[in-house]
């Protein structure tokens, strides 16, 4: 029902009681279609059929400026990178070079760190904001709800340099604790993996919230009212029923951050700096500075496929459970 | 309205303690803007604390045409690939809701393909394959136009699904038994039921374009290049206030503008659908 709710396709379903619309007119009509139609003509009247006309357009956008600009890329790091253009044979040598130097090693293990910490912080953070608003019954729900989501209205650039004139070594925080004498000297919050983390967990909390206020709304209270006539105490209904529940709803939170953090690339610029390196800056030192298109093809492969595996696996483990 | 259990149900000292930490949160939240916009009118050249004297310079110097330039060329381009991302989306939505064929599910991946994969590798991507088609003189507007729509179309399918699916099939049957065209069905009954539904949509695909920063940062050229490109850039050279208005400018104008839209309909359901239980 959100934007943040795009890991579930159901709504996307058709509905069931539409039997008509779906059965083919030569059907109704009393005309019965040719009992082995070649696969030609099968093909041309699949194509031809009205919701493929409605789907062309759109179909064809996503085939020519999606998926082919994603597979040229994938091609792009299984060939050597001498110039622009696929060509010469396939090898996994862009792969084998980047796995194998500590540098890159280490800036791909930092992402995955900075993507796990930001999820696990974003569910946290994110679950008692959500509780909150899913039950309270505070006049001003809405107002709290619009003002969670404020900030999506503020590109991720906007707010990482919030967070920078809060961390930075003359900002807010340095400054109050030397006026106040908490501390001697200057701490350097910037740049560091931490205020990555800390602008990321700002950044994609709201699509926590959401995420997670979605599935605790959809708890039907006939469920728990039945628990508690039953005796079970608030513990337990809590541990028990709406915490078992609402797994599809901080699986799903967890995703979206996880996902979201390790392919940001405003965020770890701003706070990360040049020692930094995570596969979205390296990205943008390959494609830009040193122009080497294969190897950025490459760090955009491991993003492509841990995003994938990460979210199979998110599917595998939650979303398609717990549904009552 | 609220749906699960209710706060009645809960021990009144752990709700105060909820309350609490929810306070936090919110203020966590609300921190980073909240002192952006301090610097924008404090004299200091650097956020301190408390803020020292009070200045509209930063506002001036933003409000040049060095700032509004990247700040109109992002409004533009956001708006015509919202409204090709809604067009699209429309048609696409009315087939994968109302119909079932061949292909469908591969078609449902497809469009979800864009919220799964990182926007930061379709820039990537594309950038690459305008360069081989020969096209790099058309990366800087049509890349980063074809981008936006790219990224916006799955919300703006969403958003119109969800309408879509509010409306009972039933309202069409009537429409047609009396003798209205299919056309007419469409014109007549489903697009004014969906007006909620494409509002929805073309917000959603609004923010995600005006807010991008992943697509634009390969494909965004000289003369071509939208507010966060040029706020980046800027960051690289150091720190001035002025960049703390320009990003108050570009958090104000969007929620004016929704402000606006939203008197013409509502689209709360589209952010926070409470799934209501009889």
């Amino acid at each position: 029902m959100t934007l943040a709710a795009a890991a579930q396709p159901a709504t996307l379903e058709p509905r069931g009681t539409d039997v008509e619309s779906r059965a083919d007119p030569a059907v109704l009509a009393g005309v019965q279609p040719p009992a082995t139609p070649t696969s030609f003509v099968a093909a041309a009247r699949t194509l031809i059929s009205v919701p493929w006309l409605l789907a062309l357009a759109p179909a064809a956008l996503l085939f020519f400026f999606f998926l082919v600009p994603t597979l040229i890329m994938l091609s792009l790091s299984v060939v050597r990178s001498e110039a622009i253009g696929p060509h010469g044979d396939i090898t996994l040598a862009n792969y084998v070079y980047l796995l194998s130097s500590p540098f890159y090693v280490w800036a791909v293990l930092r992402t995955f760190i900075i993507g796990i910490s930001t999820g696990v912080l974003v569910v946290a953070a994110a679950f008692p904001v959500a509780f909150f608003l899913a039950h309270t019954r505070s006049r001003f729900r809405g107002a709290l709800i619009a003002l969670c989501l404020t900030p999506l209205l503020a590109s991720v650039v906007v707010r990482t340099y919030g967070w920078y004139i809060i961390l930075s070594n003359y900002g807010l925080f340095n400054e109050t604790l030397l006026s106040v004498g908490a501390i001697d000297a200057r701490i350097h919050f910037v740049p560091s993996t931490a205020a990555i983390v800390v602008g990321l967990v700002h950044a994609l909390l709201p699509y926590g919230i959401l995420t997670i206020m979605n599935s605790l709304t959809a708890i039907n209270p006939n469920v728990v009212r039945a628990a508690q006539s039953l005796g079970a105490t608030r513990l337990s209904v809590f541990v028990k029923i709406i915490m078992p529940l609402c797994i599809p709803g901080i699986v799903g939170g967890f995703l979206l951050a996880f996902t979201g953090a390790i392919s940001a690339f405003a965020t770890a610029a701003i706070l990360g700096g040049p020692k930094q390196e995570t596969i979205a800056t390296l990205i943008n030192t390959f494609m830009t500075g040193v122009l080497d298109w294969s190897l950025s093809g490459a760090l955009g492969g491991i993003l492509i496929v841990s995003t994938i595996a990460v979210t199979a696996l998110g599917y595998w483990f939650g979303v398609g459970k717990a549904r009552i | 309205m609220s749906g699960g259990v209710n706060a009645a149900r809960f021990r009144p000292s752990a709700w105060g303690v909820l309350k609490a930490v929810v306070a936090i949160i919110y203020l966590f939240m609300l921190f980073p803007v909240f002192f952006t916009g301090l610097a924008s009118i404090s004299e200091g050249t650097r956020a301190a604390f408390p803020p020292v004297g009070f200045t509209l310079a930063w506002w001036r110097e933003a409000l040049e045409p060095g700032w509004t330039d990247p700040i109109l060329f992002s409004l533009r381009i956001s708006a015509e690939a919202s409204l090709i991302a809604l067009v699209l989306g429309t048609v696409l939505a009315i087939a994968l809701t109302r119909y079932t064929f061949p292909g469908r599910n591969v078609l449902v991946m497809l469009t979800l393909g864009p919220l799964i994969l990182p926007t930061l590798v379709l820039s990537v991507g594309l950038l690459q394959m305008f360069a081989m088609l020969g096209l790099s003189d058309y990366v800087g507007y049509g890349g980063q136009l074809t981008g936006y729509v790219v990224i916006s179309l799955p919300f703006c399918v969403r958003m119109v699904a969800i309408g879509i699916s509010n409306i009972p099939r039933n309202v069409e049957r009537a429409a047609s038994v009396l003798g209205a065209s299919p056309w007419m069905v469409q014109r007549k009954i489903v697009l004014p039921l969906l007006k909620n539904g494409l509002l929805a949509g073309f917000m959603f695909a609004f923010i995600q374009s005006f807010t991008d920063s992943s697509v634009s940062l390969f494909l965004a050229r000289p003369g071509d290049m939208p507010v966060t490109i040029r706020i980046l850039g800027f960051l690289d050279t150091g720190f001035s206030p002025t960049i703390a208005a320009v990003s108050m400018i570009t958090l104000i104008l969007p929620m004016v503008m929704f402000a606006i839209i939203d008197r013409f309909g509502q689209f709360g359901d589209f952010i926070h659908g409470d799934k209501r239980h009889a």
